[in-house]
């Protein structure tokens, strides 16, 4: 089932045949025609998997997009509800035969939206404060949050929470979201971390920080630095790296997503031809799609290729390499694949290889692994019902199987699970695989 | 627009749906723009050209929506599509001259599985995959298995009598369906396969449920199946071989049949299909050759084991190569490579579609390497680049057309080449669709096909529905008008597809 409630901002237009023109889809249209409708992608889709409904499907959203290129079809309210109902996990790119890429098809249609729909208020405070804002520069979002690490240190929360606040402001869903703030975020400032070579050959590799990862997350970090370098890495962090501008593409704003990769691809271009490893799956996916960004810019596209070339996940990167491992870690442990990881990226294998080779854990795969766990950047804060739904799915797999650890390698799922667990009470814990990693090779 | 061929009025629409409101719950009738043209596609050609945007939609949750919208559409001789999910590729599940479609995929419950009768009752919504899935832990299976199976559902695959690969042993899809729950144009519900039973075979009059198996929802509406099990077979192995020539491969055929086995599938893939898997699967590293098949045995291992055996002796001298695996898992590379050849084909001509049309003919056992030639022949005189697959076994072959979906030439060819292979079908002795359907898009050649046989089926089809709604135009050309066509944007938009199938 799902709820028909159209945005009210778009209003219906008539389609006049080959009238209204959505250049950005245009580019798309090869990627377009491509679809050969044969369905495959309906049962892997979160949102037709909730709803059964075909305009929730891939398909049905690029036959959607088709028409709206072809003039066929306008911008009308039921087009927009389904087509920013789509999480982005790429779930369908990947089991596609035909090589449809729904992600290129979604920056572009949302980037329409944005410039077409009425400018309303909330929406343009959401693109200059958030995107532009918090999101533009990593400096901004570490003092912005000084905020929430003040709210929780100064028992502000437990006090909202009590009195029922929150819920009254509708934002316990989001404040349930909100990870305890470390005491100190980790600020690239182009530092290297020495490998630990025990003799072998080091490599130098490139860290790419993050900003959820960075600040929030920072213990993970940490101990992607500190797995690194024992895995016999110089880890350089380079200074003027920013967010990877995901969010910002997915929101609709290609062009501060363009700002900032480029950005990153100056900050990243100091350290030669060194790995960019990074932690966050949409992250690495966003980076490995750079060149897409930038495919009729003759000034960047060689650049963004060959930076997106460097680009490896911190799985991918590690899986092959021999790690000192110091102890046993014995726990039951289970797989939460990140949809920019196994479907944007394709990486299933590593992964599951790094844990199984942990002295001590046992892995045990959950049901419906590829079903999306309904964080999807900020999708848990645009369409909160059906990110719940995702949400309570998944974590109905992962408790069947048992385990203690619900592993992932993205910070949306880490904390989507992580606030699931919390409402049910259970003391089943959420990590990145790299901190498992770096318990079981702990000095 | 796509809604301008709907001979409706604007106003005429609205009061459908308004109707349909009324009679149902408000959610569950669409009547939006963009999410009706979702409703006007299946995976033909057919309906790429010409989607067929439906007067409305009803996505129904119990059998008494079904009949709530039956009888309403027969009171006003409003015509009702049964949809499921929508991946036949013949036009057969959208609204071809309008009116509703009725979409039974919400309808997706397992309601009972009768382990020691060995059958499972369930709603027409479940999809092919997840009901074996649901049985396997039983140990049952229900053996149809089309390449479709992780996206259709079982309503559809009844509605069209589909095979799959391992129809060569367990047959088509009627073979296992005991009995159905059908609600008639008017509203009226019947079961067929004697009313409540659970038995396995019955002698009990004319067999209902066989005239509603196939019928593509053109008497009526199917609400609950009834299907028969069987235990999962505890071994099975694969024969890969490839041939230089092609008419070795159906020489291939009759040798295993000689020996005395019957395969649980028999594949075949030409030298373009053979190269589409290498690009879309490389690591199974197949030899660039003419042909090749796969014999799928199933059964107990020793005797697997030496069905597997003996094909390859008897293979071999004809092959230039051949061997058998029991690798579960080599097994399922090689048969996930098969079932999505047919949309992986199109990485072939880089820039290029697939175009199902013409897409599956099934002729005599005998005359497949004769036909597999004819096929080659159409795609040279035309232009347009054909890779073919399909159950040799059976005489079922897929050709896969890759066109410029932009070159307004191109899709007249292809429109060309699918006539020459339905001509060719019956040249051969044999049928325009071995398991897909007949839908809108080889209606026209029923009359051909069946000759005075057709006239029968009229009959049938008025007597169980006089007012003539149920999904027009599907199977009987008499309802079908010319369906408008939409090109899609022409060039510059993009890139070309590549002019020839071998680059460089």
């Amino acid at each position: 089932m799902i709820e028909r409630r159209f945005p009210d901002d778009v209003k219906a237009s008539p389609a006049t045949a080959h009238g209204a023109r959505v250049p950005l889809l245009e580019r798309e249209y090869g990627n377009l025609l491509s679809c050969v409708r044969c369905g495959l992608c309906l049962t892997s889709c979160p949102t037709y998997v909730l709803t059964g409904h075909e305009a929730e499907s891939p398909r049905g959203r690029v036959a959607t997009m088709r028409a709206l290129a072809e003039g066929r079809l306008a911008l009308t309210p039921d087009l927009v509800q389904h087509q920013e109902s789509c999480l982005v996990c790429d779930a369908c790119t990947a089991v596609c035969p035909a090589g449809v890429h729904m992600d290129p098809l979604q920056v572009a249609l949302r980037t329409t939206l944005t410039e077409r729909r009425p400018p309303s208020r909330i929406r343009r405070s959401l693109r200059t404060l958030v995107y532009r804002g918090l999101f533009g520069d990593l400096g901004r979002l570490r003092v912005a949050l000084q905020l929430p690490r003040w709210y929780q240190r100064l028992g502000i929360a437990a006090l909202a929470r009590r009195s029922g606040l929150l819920r009254a402001l509708r934002l316990s869903h989001l404040e349930a979201l909100l990870p305890p703030m470390p005491d100190a975020f980790v600020v690239p400032r182009g530092e290297t971390y020495p490998g630990q070579s025990g003799g072998a050959r080091t490599d130098t590799v490139a860290l790419f920080a993050g900003c959820v990862m960075s600040t929030a997350l920072a213990p993970i970090d940490r101990a992607t630095i500190r797995v690194l370098q024992r895995a016999g890495c110089d880890v350089v962090n380079p200074a003027g790296q920013q967010c990877c501008g995901a969010l910002h593409a997915h929101g609709g704003d290609a062009t501060a997503a363009r700002a900032l990769a480029r950005r990153n691809i100056v900050a990243f271009g100091g350290c030669g031809d060194a790995t960019v490893v990074v932690n966050a799956a949409g992250c690495g996916a966003m980076l490995k799609d750079y060149p897409h960004y930038f495919a009729d810019d003759a000034a960047w596209s060689a650049r963004a290729r060959a930076f997106a070339a460097r680009v490896r996940d911190v799985t991918e990167f590690l899986a092959p390499r021999s790690l000192p491992y110091t102890r046993a870690v014995p726990r039951v442990v289970t797989l939460q694949d990140a949809c920019h990881l196994a479907h944007a990226q394709r990486i299933t294998d590593a992964p599951r290889a790094l844990l199984r080779a942990v002295p001590g854990i046992e892995l045990r795969d959950m049901g419906e692994s590829g079903l999306c766990c309904g964080s999807a950047g900020v999708y848990n804060v645009t369409h909160p019902d059906q990110a719940t739904r995702l949400q309570q799915r998944k974590l109905d797999h992962a408790l069947a199987t048992g385990a203690s650890v619900i592993a992932t390698t993205n910070p949306g799922c880490l904390l989507q699970l992580r606030a699931g667990l919390a409402e049910r009470g259970r003391d089943v814990v959420v990590k990145h695989v790299v901190e498992l990693l770096d318990e079981a090779t702990a000095p | 627009m796509s809604e301008r061929s709907n001979p409706r009025a604007d106003w005429e629409r609205g009061a459908i749906a308004a109707d349909l409101r009324r009679l149902l719950r408000d959610s569950d009738v669409v009547d939006a723009p963009a999410e009706l043209h979702t409703f006007a596609y299946d995976a033909s050609f057919l309906t790429q050209l010409s989607p067929r945007v439906p007067d409305a939609a009803v996505i129904a949750r119990s059998v008494e929506d079904v009949q709530r919208v039956l009888r309403y559409a027969d009171e006003r001789g409003i015509p009702v599509t049964p949809r499921g999910a929508s991946t036949g590729q013949a036009g057969g599940s959208v609204a071809l001259i309008g009116g509703i479609v009725l979409s039974l995929n919400a309808m997706n419950r397992v309601l009972e599985i009768d382990v020691p009768n060995m059958q499972v009752i369930c709603e027409p919504g479940v999809v092919h995959a997840q009901l074996n899935e649901r049985l396997a832990p039983h140990g049952l299976l229900f053996p149809p298995d089309p390449g479709s199976s992780r996206m259709a559902t079982v309503g559809g695959m009844a509605s069209t009598n589909a095979h799959g690969m391992r129809a060569v042993k367990y047959g088509p899809t009627s073979a296992w369906v005991l009995g159905l729950d059908v609600v008639l144009a008017g509203g009226e519900l019947i079961e067929t396969g004697s009313a409540g039973s659970r038995a396995k075979q019955s002698s009990a009059g004319l067999e209902l449920t066989k005239l509603f198996v196939g019928s593509e929802g053109t008497l009526g509406v199917v609400t609950r199946l009834r299907l028969k099990l069987m235990p999962v077979p505890p071994a099975r192995a694969i024969v890969l071989a490839l041939f230089d020539v092609l008419e070795n491969a159906g020489e291939a055929v009759q040798a295993v049949y000689r020996a005395g086995i019957s395969p649980s599938a028999i594949e075949i893939l030409d030298e373009r299909c053979i190269r589409a898997v290498n690009l879309y699967r490389p690591n199974i590293e197949l030899l660039p050759v003419e042909a090749l098949i796969l014999v799928e045995v199933d059964g107990n291992p020793p005797g697997v084991r030496w069905d597997a055996e003996t094909i390859v002796d008897v293979v071999r001298p004809l092959a230039r190569e051949a061997k058998w695996s029991d690798d579960a898992r080599h097994i399922a590379a090689l048969w996930e490579a098969r079932s999505l050849v047919g949309a992986a084909v199109g990485t072939l001509r880089p820039g290029s579609n697939r175009a199902y049309c013409g897409e599956d003919l099934c002729v005599p056992v005998a005359r497949i390497p004769e036909t597999l030639r004819a096929i080659q022949d159409i795609s040279a005189r035309h232009g347009i680049p054909i890779a073919t697959y399909g159950h040799i076994g059976g005489g079922g072959l897929h050709p896969g057309h890759l066109i410029d979906g932009r070159d307004p030439d191109e899709i007249r060819r292809v429109l060309l080449v699918a006539d020459e292979i339905h001509d060719l079908a019956l040249r051969m002795g044999g049928t325009t669709t071995g398991e897909h359907g007949v839908g809108a898009a080889r209606a026209g050649y029923m009359e051909r096909e069946h000759g005075p046989a057709l006239d029968v089926m009229r009959r049938l089809k008025r007597a169980l529905d006089p007012r003539g709604i149920m999904n027009p135009g599907t199977i009987f050309p008499d309802d079908l008008p010319t369906l408008p066509v939409e090109l899609p944007l022409a060039h510059p938009v993009g890139e070309p597809a590549q002019a020839t199938l071998d680059p460089g």
